[in-house]
């Protein structure tokens, strides 16, 4: 306590009352990932390398606009964010280096890195049907696609959050790549008019109300029933979540759709070895293991499982191996076609 | 020729002007984006959804500027007038309320009212109710939002009114009771009309902070201007289509605010007579000493006691382990560091220029604290970015080229950046402490030969001591609260309490967020109880 103290003080008083340019022997890191558990990595992986990392937390378009606006002179190593769409985003910005390591390249599949590896996959979800398992089995919903979710048969009885939400933005987003901009539009269309009510809540709310027969279907990303299985939600959540069952759709079309969490360092970077360092570390087993422990992601690291609370529902699905850089390309597209089709 | 005192007071004028002029320059970083092109995105906008967006923040923001108008005026007048059951601790409990975000009520509102929320859980227990029984209405709509920012908010309006109706000469009021005329009439023709600047004072704050909010709408699903804002900017990848619609955002509130100037600009509502007589409290009896508790207890209760409640039931059944072992002790450090220094140079800069718009008629001074005061009514994020554009062109252009340090992500800029955002608080409760004093006392002490100097130090301080202390409690508690500036302009590993609670609250983990929500609100009650204990000690004539 009495160290936080000092070191708070000692903040105040010398060090950060002006920013900065940068120093060695540590990393920075801007990060749109809010995840307790990442903090743990990051003294990890101090202890290990005696690398100081230095976290600066916030929306991933806020920082990319900070990145930008700082050009040459940005502090910043890594930039970390959820959403291919983002990772896209600041490729696309040339703001990215090519990350050269040997260890990397052999950990995560060609298709989870940039082109030429301006950035990479730290941990993958899947954005995923839930069902209430005492209203229906397996066989009922198997064969399930996203593209069917139109069909009257799910008139008011599907759950979604807003089209503000980023997953639905990229999910809409990988239809357009797959189908199309027309095709997309009609489907999005039926979609809305099978809501069962104005979009609301997170993804553990569309979760909750499955579970409360308050409706058939839920989309959400895959990672939260874990969370809610886990207990550390409270006995409420976990009660709903023993009531509902993951669906992976479309398993004879194009498989599930799959989005990354990622990194990649910044052309500016003045500590580019120890970045190349830290995301080497986050890839290893260990780091794998933790990340999918507490956040109940899938692992980019092929030789570790998933955590068992997720693994239950299933491993060897059929994920959408659609470039997930479309994910950006498409957003705007994306956006605009679920106001068009008054998906709020 | 120039004499010493002639610079010094050209100097005193210059100063404050420079400050100004450099503290606005960030908003026409955001205003500039109007003179880009207007793209695509914009016919897409006009044809889908801005008149949505439109008609959705107006009807929010008329709901809530006449629910926190009632809200705010009719506890002053109830607070200052009567005495009644509870007022003695009513009267510094009422602003409690300022201590909870707009959006911690939100989540908290949707934790208790939703279909599966404790209240309506509470409600099917007492009652042994079927479990699809729902008691409570939805409140994850346009009235929900109206709700929770009135409740949040009205603190603004009371404390300006409040300020205001204690300044009011009692004579005038005296005068009318001898007239005939009831509680009532007084209330309405007299004490109200009298003190139209400070409950307009308060109440563009609120519909400034209403405009500004993206939390709480975001939550409820309510489809606004600033959502909108975020959507064009997160969304389409269109930052400057987004600083566009926040130019128009922020002409609309300029518009409103010079039009309401404009409207009462040859009105002086200084009293002839600056001699105070002490406010008799009359007492109330039997029904309307009962409604009047309810009257103020009401705010209170939906504001402040019921997500406070809520927050504990949140914290003690899923203790955060996290937020009490990571830095807890830095973390309010650097909170309570930030809301007071700013607090101090908000309060500071809002004196030294409204003493100077007094004797310097010039339009220039006037103008340009009016329009930093606006830059309250920007979503927090695009004013941050303003700021971002601002500190990265000085950095670049002449720090770094003398000092291995930048301004952006360090805790000087962060303060610049406080003061770029919650000078309207110290500026619309200063300015409005100045106009109650009457220009005479100024042209006396002139006469009988006082300097400026100490016509402000030994006349209007002490006159204005309510007027500053509440000027620095409003942006203290604003400064803890503060968010999307804060996150993205802070030093690396610099965290505030507002900061934590948005981490866990903007991924919906509302108990991990209830702990550090339940510290802001504990740190922002030390300065509001303090304060409003001083608020209610200085009555003028006592």
């Amino acid at each position: 306590m009495f160290i936080n103290l000092n070191k708070s003080l000692a903040t105040f008083i010398v060090l950060a009352l002006f920013g900065g340019l940068g120093y060695s022997s540590e990393i920075n890191i801007y990060t749109s990932r809010h995840y307790d558990s990442d903090s743990k990595l990051y003294s990890d992986f101090k202890e290990l390398t005696g690398i100081e990392v230095n976290i600066i937390s916030a929306k991933s378009s806020a920082l990319i606009e900070r990145i930008k606006s700082e050009g040459k002179n940005s502090p910043a190593d890594i930039f970390i964010t959820v959403d291919a769409g983002n990772l896209w985003k600041v490729q696309d910005l040339g703001l990215f280096t090519n990350i050269k390591s040997k260890k990397i390249d052999e950990i995560v599949p060609a298709k989870l890195r940039g082109a030429n590896n301006e950035w990479i996959a730290l941990a993958k979800r899947a954005r995923v049907i839930f069902y209430n398992s005492a209203k229906f089995s397996y066989d009922d919903l198997k064969t399930l696609n996203y593209e069917d979710l139109n069909s009257p048969r799910w008139k008011n009885k599907i759950v979604i959050r807003s089209s503000n939400n980023l997953y639905n933005q990229s999910l809409v987003a990988s239809m357009i790549a797959n189908y199309g901009l027309a095709y997309t539009e009609k489907w999005a269309k039926g979609l809305v008019n099978n809501f069962a009510r104005k979009p609301q809540g997170n993804d553990r709310s569309q979760i909750i109300a499955v579970a409360n027969n308050e409706a058939d279907l839920a989309i959400a990303n895959s990672y939260y029933l874990g969370l809610m299985l886990s207990g550390k939600k409270g006995e409420k959540q976990l009660n709903a979540g023993k009531k509902v069952k993951i669906l992976f759709p479309s398993q004879n079309k194009n498989g599930t759709h799959v989005n990354i969490s990622g990194a990649g360092i910044l052309k500016t970077s003045k500590n580019y070895a120890n970045a190349v360092k830290f995301l080497e570390f986050m890839l290893t087993e260990a780091a794998q293991k933790h990340l999918v422990e507490n956040t109940y992601e899938y692992p980019i690291n092929s030789k570790v499982v998933p955590s068992m609370l997720i693994a239950q529902f299933g491993l060897d699905f059929i994920e959408d191996d659609v470039d997930v850089s479309n994910f950006g390309k498409f957003n705007s597209a994306a956006l605009k076609l679920m106001d068009r089709v008054g998906w709020q | 020729m120039l004499t010493f005192n002639n610079l010094l007071n050209n100097f005193w004028k210059l100063i404050p002007i420079f400050f100004l002029l450099v503290f606005i320059l960030p908003l026409f970083f955001v205003l500039s984006s109007l003179f880009g092109e207007f793209n695509d995105n914009w016919s897409h906008l006009i044809e889908y959804v801005l008149p949505k967006y439109v008609s959705n923040s107006l009807i929010l923001i008329f709901g809530v500027a006449i629910l926190s108008l009632i809200l705010g005026v009719g506890t002053a007048w109830f607070l200052t007038n009567f005495d009644f059951l509870g007022k003695s601790w009513l009267e510094w409990a009422i602003i409690l309320p300022l201590a909870i975000p707009p959006y911690i009520l939100a989540y908290t509102f949707t934790g208790l009212f939703d279909s599966y929320g404790s209240a309506n859980e509470m409600i099917r227990y007492l009652f042994n109710l079927e479990s699809d029984f729902i008691f409570f209405p939805n409140v994850r709509n346009i009235y929900g939002a109206i709700v929770v920012f009135s409740f949040t908010l009205y603190p603004y309006v009371y404390l300006t009114t409040r300020m205001a109706f204690l300044n009011q000469s009692r004579s005038l009021m005296e005068a009318g009771k001898l007239l005939g005329n009831s509680n009532r009439l007084l209330f309405f023709r007299l004490a109200v009309p009298l003190v139209r600047p400070a409950i307009i004072a308060g109440l563009a704050l609120v519909i400034m902070e209403t405009l500004s909010d993206f939390g709480a709408v975001d939550h409820f699903a309510i489809q606004t201007f600033t959502t909108g804002i975020f959507r064009t900017w997160y969304g389409m990848y269109d930052l400057s289509t987004a600083m566009q619609l926040s130019s128009f955002l922020f002409i609309f509130v300029a518009i409103f605010i010079f039009l309401e100037r404009f409207e009462r600009r040859r009105m002086s509502y200084s009293y002839a007579n600056s001699t105070f007589k002490k406010t008799d409290s009359s007492s109330l009896e039997g029904f309307k000493n009962f409604f009047a508790f309810l009257f103020c207890f009401l705010p209170l209760f939906i504001g402040f006691i019921l997500p406070i409640i809520e927050l504990l039931n949140w914290a003690v059944f899923f203790p955060s382990e996290n937020f009490l072992s990571n830095n807890l002790i830095a973390t309010l450090l650097n909170t309570i560091f930030l809301g007071v220094t700013a607090g101090i140079i908000c309060s500071i800069f809002a004196l030294v220029i409204n003493f100077l718009k007094r004797f310097h008629k010039g339009w220039l001074l006037g103008f340009s604290s009016q329009l930093l005061s606006l830059g309250y009514a920007l979503p927090g994020i695009i004013l941050a970015i303003g700021i971002i554009n601002f500190f990265s062109f000085l950095d670049k252009n002449f720090l770094n080229l003398f000092f291995e340090v930048t301004l952006l992500g360090s805790l000087i800029g962060l303060m610049l950046a406080y003061v770029i955002k919650a000078y309207a608080l110290a500026n619309n409760t200063i300015e409005s402490g100045f106009q109650r004093i009457n220009f005479s006392i100024d042209d006396v002490s002139l006469s009988l030969k006082k300097s400026k100097f100490d016509i402000f130090f030994k006349i209007h301080m002490p006159l204005m001591k309510t007027s500053i202390l509440t000027s620095l409690l409003l942006v203290t508690s604003e400064v803890i609260k503060e968010l999307p500036a804060t996150l993205i302009l802070r030093p690396f590993n610099f965290d505030t309490l507002a900061v934590t609670t948005y981490i866990y609250a903007s991924e919906e983990r509302m108990y991990e967020a209830a702990s550090p929500a339940i510290m802001i609100v504990l740190i922002g009650l030390i300065p509001i109880i303090f304060l409003s204990k001083i608020i209610r000690d200085s009555r003028p004539g006592s």
